[in-house]
C-alpha cells in the first residue's frame, strides 16, 4: 500500500516535470511545421503542417556537409581534451607533489577569465600563425588541456580510494600503467561525462567558429548555418527550428544511449559496493 | 627566479603579436585612367534572397572589368570584420549594416579615406543627399560610402482613422496627440484594448533616434561632445511624450506592450490593428503585403512640431569601405564606386533588396520600381529637414546613454528633466573624451 | 566493506605519501602535466598578461594599443552602469548557485530512485540543457509571455493574474533564476552520477544505527559527494559570472524585437537595466564602443572578485584537501 503510493507520488512527479523539460524541444517541433508567417505568433499550434520546412532546410544549405564539420570538431576536439586532461586530473587528484594546490587554482583561474577578453588575443595568436579560417584554433587547444574538465575528472578522480593505486604500485606499476590499468575502468563515469559535455559544448559551439571560419564557408559548423535563415530584417523561425531539431537528434541519441556507460559505470566495476 | 623568466617570455610573445599587428601605412594610389585589375574580396552580411541580388549586381561589375575577380562572402557580421582587419586578414571591401561602425573605422583608420581617390576621379558628392553624406564621413575622413538607405515615416491605419471620423494623419504633434487619444479603446476594466499610439520609448522602433526628426533634436555638437542637454528640442519632444504616455497610465501601456507580438512576426501590433499608428521604415511595406495584405494603411512624413519641418523623418543606411588591410585598394575603390555612384547599380540593388537609393538621381529613374507608398519613402529621403545619428568614435554609446535616461524619464523615476539631461551630457563626454 | 576499506585506507595511504614522493617525482609528475602546463601559460598566462597591458591602453582593436596610463582605471568611477550591472551579476549568483544545485540534487535524487523508466526521464529532464541555449531562452520567454502565453492563461484559469515576468524589472531576475532551473539538466547528469558513487554499505550501517533518511543524507549523502558539490559550487559560480546569452536572449524576446535580422545587442538590460548583466555591460564597452582598454579593466576587476570569492571558498571548506584524497 504505502509503496504503492510512493510509486504514484514518484512517477507523478517525473511526468509533471518531463512535461515541463519537454517543452522546448515541443515548440521547436511546432514551430518547425508552420508556415512562416505563423512562427512567433501566439498560435503556438501550427494552422496548417509544413513537413517539407525540412526539406528546404536541405536544399538551402549543405547541411550534411555542415553536420560532418560539426562531427569532425566535436569528435577531435573531445579525443584531444581526452588525452591532455586525464593525465593531468590524475597527477592533481592522485599524485603528491610541490605546487598541486597552486595549479589547481591556477585551473579555475582559467575558467574564470572572461571570455570577451581571452579571444582577442589568442585570436591575434592564430592569426599570426595563419590559421584563421579553420577550425583548428578550436581543435588545437584541446591538446593543451581543459580546463573545465580537468576540474571535473580531478573531483570524480578523488573518490577512488588510494589503496586500489597502491596496490598496483606494489605490483610494481609505474604512474602511466596504473593510471592505465585501474584508474582509467575505474573513472569510467567521470570520464565519460567528462567527454560527453565536451562533446556536446563544441557540437552546439556558436561563438568559436563564428570568430574563426566565418570567412570560410567550406569550414562552416552547423551552427553557423543556422544563421544563414536570417536575412536583414527577418528571421526565417521555420527553418531555424527545423535545422535545429535536425542537429538536436544526433545528441539525444548518443547522450541516451552514452548515460548508461557513465552512470552505471562504478556500480558494474564493483569498486565501491 | 623561474618566474622572472617566464613572465619575460609573456612580455616577448606579447609584443611580437603587437608588433605584428600591421600598422597604417599610406599606399600611393595610382594615376588617373589606369584600369583596375587583380583579385579582391568583398565581405558583407546579407543571406538568401538578399544575398542573390548581390551576386547579380557583382556579375555586372565583373563584365564592366573584366580584369578584375571578385570573391563573395556573405553572412559577415561587424565584429568579425573588425577583428580580422586588426589580425591583418581582412577583406579588400566590406558592406556594415549599421552607421554606428563609421567613427570607429575613420577614426582608426580600419577603413582607408577616401578622399585621394575621390578627387583623382573628379567624383561630386553632391550627387547624394546631404544628410547621407553626413554619416558616412568622420572628422573630415571620407572613409565609407552609402550602401542604400532606410527612410522611417509614419503608418496609420486608414479604416480607423475613417471610423473615428479623422480625415488625415496627424502632422503636428498635437494632432498626433489627439489623434491617438480618439483612437485608444479601453476595456471595461480601465485597460488598453488598441493604443492610438504607443509613445514608449523602447517599443519596436520607437526609438529617441527615429523620433528625434519630429523636432529637429541634435545629438552632437559639431566638436563631437553632446548637444543633448542643450537642445530645448530634446525636452519639447520628452516632455510632449511624457504627457501622452501619462494620458495612458505608464503601467497600463507597459502591460499593454507585454502583451503585444514580435515586430518582425506576423503578430506586429500595426498588422493586426492592435495600434493604429505607428513609426517605421520603408521595409514594413513589404512585411504588410507578406503577412497582412488586408490592412488598409496608409503612409505619410513624421507628425512635426512645427509646420516647417513636416515631410521629413529619420534616415539611415548602410555602409561600405576599402579596409587598410587591402591587397588591392585600386580594384576596391573601383567596386566601391560602382556599387555606390553608378546609377544603374543603384537601381538595381533597390529593386532587389527593397531599400532606398542613396543617388539623388536614381530616386526619379524611370525603372526604380515604386509604388505611391514607397515613393512617399523616396520624398522623406530627399527632404532637406530630414535627421540621422551622427558618426562617434564611441559607436551608438551616445544614443544608448540617453536611452537609459529616457527609460528612467518615461516611468517617471526621474522627474527633472533640465538636470537628467545635463547628467547625460556630462555622461557622453566623458565616454568621448576616454575614446580619444 | 566499504567502511572499512574508506577509513583505514586513509589512514594507510597517508603514512605511504612520503615514500611515494621521492619516487622521480618531478619527471613523472611533469609528464602527466607537462601540457596542461603549458595550456596554462599560452590560454591564461599570455591573457592575463594581454589584459593587464590592454588596460592601461586606448585599444580599438584595429591600430595597435596606444599607451594611456591610469585613464580607464579612472573611468570606472564616471561610468555610469557598471555599478548595476555588478549589482545584477551578483544578485543573480546568489539566487541561481544555490538554487541550481538545490534543483539538480533532487531530480537527480528522483532519478535514483526510479528503476525501469529511469534513462528515458533522464533523457526528458536532460532536454532543455541540451537544446541550444538562445532557442531554449526564446522558447522559454514564450511561455511565460504576459497574456498570450500558456503559462498566464493557465494562472487565468485559475484566478491569478500573473506577474509580467520579463517585461517587469522587478520580475526579470527571478524569471532569469526560473529559467536556469529550467536547464539544469548538465548539473543534474553530474549529480546523478556521483550519487550512484554513495556505497551503498554506508546507508545500511546507517540505517542499523537507526538513522532517518534526513540523517543518511546529512550524514551519508553529502560528506560523499562532497567534491561534486565543491565543483558545482566553484563552476556555478564562473558560470553566473560569465552569465550573458540568456539574459541577452531574453531581453530581447521580451521586447518584442527578436526575430528581427539585426542581432540582440540593441535590446541589452530590458527592461530599465534589470537583465544587464556584467559580462553584457563589458561586451557592450568593448565591441559596440569600441573602448576595449576599458573593457579589459571590467574583466580584470570581474576575474578579481571572483577569484577571491573562490579562494576563499575553497580555504573555508578545505576544499582540495581534507576529506577527499
Amino acid at each position: 500500500m504505502n509503496r504503492a503510493l510512493i510509486f504514484v507520488a514518484k512517477h507523478s512527479i517525473a511526468l509533471a516535470l518531463s512535461a515541463m523539460f519537454l517543452a522546448p524541444v515541443l515548440f521547436l517541433a511546432l514551430t518547425s511545421l508552420m508556415t512562416s508567417n505563423q512562427t512567433f505568433t501566439s498560435d503556438l499550434w501550427p494552422h496548417s503542417w509544413h513537413p517539407e520546412n525540412y526539406a528546404e532546410v536541405f536544399s538551402k544549405t549543405p547541411l550534411l556537409k555542415y553536420l560532418g564539420n560539426t562531427a569532425m570538431y566535436a569528435g577531435l576536439a573531445t579525443g584531444a581534451m581526452l588525452l591532455s586532461s586525464v593525465p593531468a586530473a590524475y597527477a592533481l587528484a592522485k599524485l603528491r607533489w610541490r605546487g598541486r594546490n597552486l595549479m589547481m587554482t591556477l585551473i579555475i583561474c582559467m575558467m574564470m577569465l572572461p571570455p570577451q577578453v581571452t579571444t582577442v588575443p589568442v585570436y591575434m595568436l592564430w592569426a599570426n600563425g595563419h590559421l584563421t579560417g579553420t577550425l583548428w584554433p578550436l581543435i588545437l587547444p584541446m591538446l593543451l588541456g581543459d580546463a573545465f574538465s580537468i576540474f571535473l575528472l580531478r573531483q570524480f578522480l578523488v573518490t577512488i580510494p588510494d589503496e586500489y593505486l597502491d596496490a598496483a604500485r606494489i605490483d610494481g606499476c609505474g604512474e602511466w600503467r596504473t593510471l592505465l590499468k585501474v584508474v582509467l575502468p575505474m573513472a569510467r563515469p567521470g570520464i565519460a561525462a567528462a567527454a560527453m559535455f565536451q562533446f556536446f559544448y563544441a557540437w552546439n559551439d556558436y561563438y568559436g567558429p563564428l570568430l574563426y571560419t566565418n570567412e570560410n564557408a567550406d569550414n562552416w559548423t552547423i551552427s553557423l548555418a543556422l544563421a544563414s535563415f536570417r536575412t536583414l530584417h527577418h528571421v526565417e523561425w521555420h527553418l531555424v527550428s527545423a535545422a535545429t531539431l535536425i542537429t538536436m537528434v544526433p545528441v539525444i541519441v548518443l547522450f541516451f544511449f552514452a548515460q548508461k556507460a557513465f552512470v552505471q559505470g562504478v556500480t558494474l566495476t564493483g569498486v565501491k559496493g | 627566479m623561474r618566474r622572472t623568466r617566464i613572465l619575460a617570455g609573456l612580455a616577448a610573445l606579447l609584443a611580437v603579436t603587437a608588433a605584428c599587428t600591421p600598422a597604417p601605412e599610406p599606399k600611393p594610389i595610382a594615376t588617373p585612367g589606369v584600369e583596375p585589375s587583380g583579385e579582391i574580396e568583398l565581405w558583407h552580411f546579407f543571406t538568401d534572397r538578399e544575398a542573390k541580388a548581390i551576386d547579380g549586381i557583382i556579375a555586372d561589375f565583373q563584365a564592366k572589368y573584366p580584369k578584375v575577380k571578385v570573391t563573395v562572402k556573405g553572412g559577415q557580421d561587424d565584429s568579425k570584420v573588425v577583428q580580422a582587419i586588426g589580425a591583418g586578414t581582412g577583406p579588400d571591401v566590406a558592406i556594415s549594416y549599421s552607421t554606428d561602425i563609421v567613427g570607429k573605422f575613420c577614426a582608426t583608420g580600419g577603413w582607408v579615406d577616401l578622399t585621394p581617390y575621390v578627387q583623382r576621379d573628379g567624383v561630386d558628392l553632391k550627387v547624394m543627399p546631404e544628410v547621407v553624406r553626413s554619416y558616412t564621413e568622420f572628422r573630415g575622413k571620407r572613409c565609407a560610402m552609402p550602401f542604400l538607405a532606410d527612410a522611417y515615416g509614419f503608418y496609420f491605419n486608414k479604416k480607423m482613422l475613417a471610423d473615428a471620423g479623422i480625415a488625415n494623419p496627424p502632422k503636428t504633434l498635437d494632432e498626433l496627440t489627439e489623434a491617438a487619444k480618439k483612437l485608444t479603446v479601453r476595456k471595461p476594466d480601465g485597460t488598453i484594448e488598441r493604443a492610438g499610439f504607443l509613445p514608449l520609448f523602447g517599443f519596436y522602433e520607437n526609438s529617441p533616434s527615429h523620433l528625434g526628426p519630429m523636432v529637429g533634436a541634435q545629438w552632437l555638437k559639431p566638436d563631437g561632445t553632446s548637444a543633448i542637454g542643450g537642445d530645448p528640442q530634446w525636452q519639447a519632444l520628452l516632455k510632449w511624450q511624457k504627457d501622452l504616455v501619462d494620458w495612458y497610465g505608464y503601467d497600463k501601456l507597459e502591460k499593454f506592450r507585454a502583451s503585444l507580438g514580435d515586430e518582425w512576426s506576423a503578430d506586429n501590433a500595426f498588422q493586426k490593428g492592435q495600434i493604429a499608428m505607428a513609426v517605421d521604415g520603408e521595409w514594413r511595406l513589404a512585411f504588410l503585403k507578406d503577412q497582412a495584405p488586408n490592412v488598409e494603411y496608409g503612409v505619410s512624413p513624421l507628425p512635426t512640431a512645427d509646420a516647417s519641418r513636416y515631410g521629413s523623418g529619420y534616415i539611415s543606411g548602410n555602409v561600405i569601405g576599402v579596409s587598410r588591410t587591402a591587397k588591392n585598394p585600386e580594384a576596391a575603390w573601383a567596386l566601391v564606386k560602382y556599387l555606390t555612384l553608378d546609377q544603374g547599380a543603384q537601381v538595381k540593388l533597390s529593386n532587389g533588396i527593397r531599400n532606398v537609393p542613396t543617388l539623388t538621381s536614381a530616386l526619379t529613374a524611370p525603372d526604380l520600381q515604386v509604388d505611391d507608398n514607397f515613393k512617399v519613402f523616396l520624398s522623406i529621403f530627399a527632404h532637406a529637414q530630414s535627421g540621422t545619428t551622427p558618426p562617434s568614435a564611441v559607436g551608438p554609446a551616445y544614443q544608448e546613454t540617453f536611452g537609459t535616461f529616457v527609460d528612467a524619464w518615461q516611468s517617471g523615476q526621474k522627474k527633472d528633466l533640465p538636470a537628467g539631461l545635463s547628467e547625460v551630457d556630462k555622461q557622453i563626454n566623458d565616454v568621448i573624451k576616454l575614446a580619444g | 566493506m566499504a567502511t572499512v576499506t574508506l577509513t583505514e585506507g586513509r589512514k594507510t595511504s597517508a603514512l605511504r605519501r612520503g615514500a611515494r614522493g621521492s619516487r622521480r617525482p618531478r619527471l613523472v609528475v611533469l609528464t602527466f602535466i607537462g601540457p596542461a602546463l603549458l595550456g596554462l601559460i599560452v590560454f591564461l598566462g599570455y591573457p592575463l598578461v594581454a589584459a593587464v597591458y590592454f588596460s592601461f591602453t586606448r585599444f580599438t582593436l584595429i591600430n595597435p594599443p596606444e599607451w594611456v596610463g591610469l585613464a580607464n582605471w579612472r573611468y570606472l568611477f564616471q561610468d555610469p552602469l557598471v555599478g548595476i550591472a555588478a549589482r545584477n551579476t551578483l544578485w543573480l549568483t546568489a539566487a541561481m548557485v544555490p538554487a541550481r544545485i538545490v534543483g539538480a540534487l533532487l531530480t537527480a535524487m528522483l532519478l535514483n530512485a526510479m528503476k525501469r523508466s529511469r534513462s528515458a526521464y533522464r533523457t526528458l529532464f536532460y532536454l532543455p540543457a541540451l537544446a541550444p541555449p538562445v532557442t531554449a531562452t526564446i522558447a522559454f520567454v514564450l511561455l511565460l509571455k504576459p497574456q498570450t502565453g500558456p503559462l498566464d492563461t493557465m494562472l487565468r484559469w485559475l484566478g491569478i493574474d500573473g506577474p509580467r515576468w520579463f517585461n517587469d524589472p522587478a520580475w526579470a531576475k527571478p524569471a532569469l533564476v526560473l529559467l536556469s532551473l529550467w536547464a539544469v539538466g548538465d548539473l543534474m547528469i553530474i549529480f546523478v552520477a556521483a550519487l550512484l558513487d554513495v556505497p551503498v554499505d554506508l546507508y545500511e550501517a546507517a540505517s542499523l544505527d537507526g538513522a532517518n533518511a534526513w540523517q543518511k543524507f546529512r550524514y551519508v549523502t553529502l560528506p560523499t559527494i562532497r567534491p561534486v558539490l565543491v565543483f558545482a559550487t566553484i563552476t556555478g559560480i564562473i558560470g553566473c559570472a560569465q552569465y550573458f546569452t540568456q539574459a541577452a536572449v531574453a531581453a530581447s524576446v521580451a521586447s518584442n524585437q527578436v526575430t528581427g535580422g539585426g542581432g540582440v545587442s540593441g535590446t541589452f538590460g530590458y527592461p530599465q537595466n534589470s537583465m544587464l548583466t556584467y559580462p553584457m555591460w563589458l561586451y557592450t564597452e568593448g565591441f559596440r564602443y569600441n573602448l576595449f582598454g576599458y573593457a579589459n579593466v571590467l574583466a580584470l576587476l570581474l576575474f578579481a572578485v571572483s577569484m577571491s570569492i573562490t579562494v576563499i571558498l575553497i580555504r573555508r571548506f578545505k576544499a582540495f584537501t581534507r576529506g577527499e584524497s
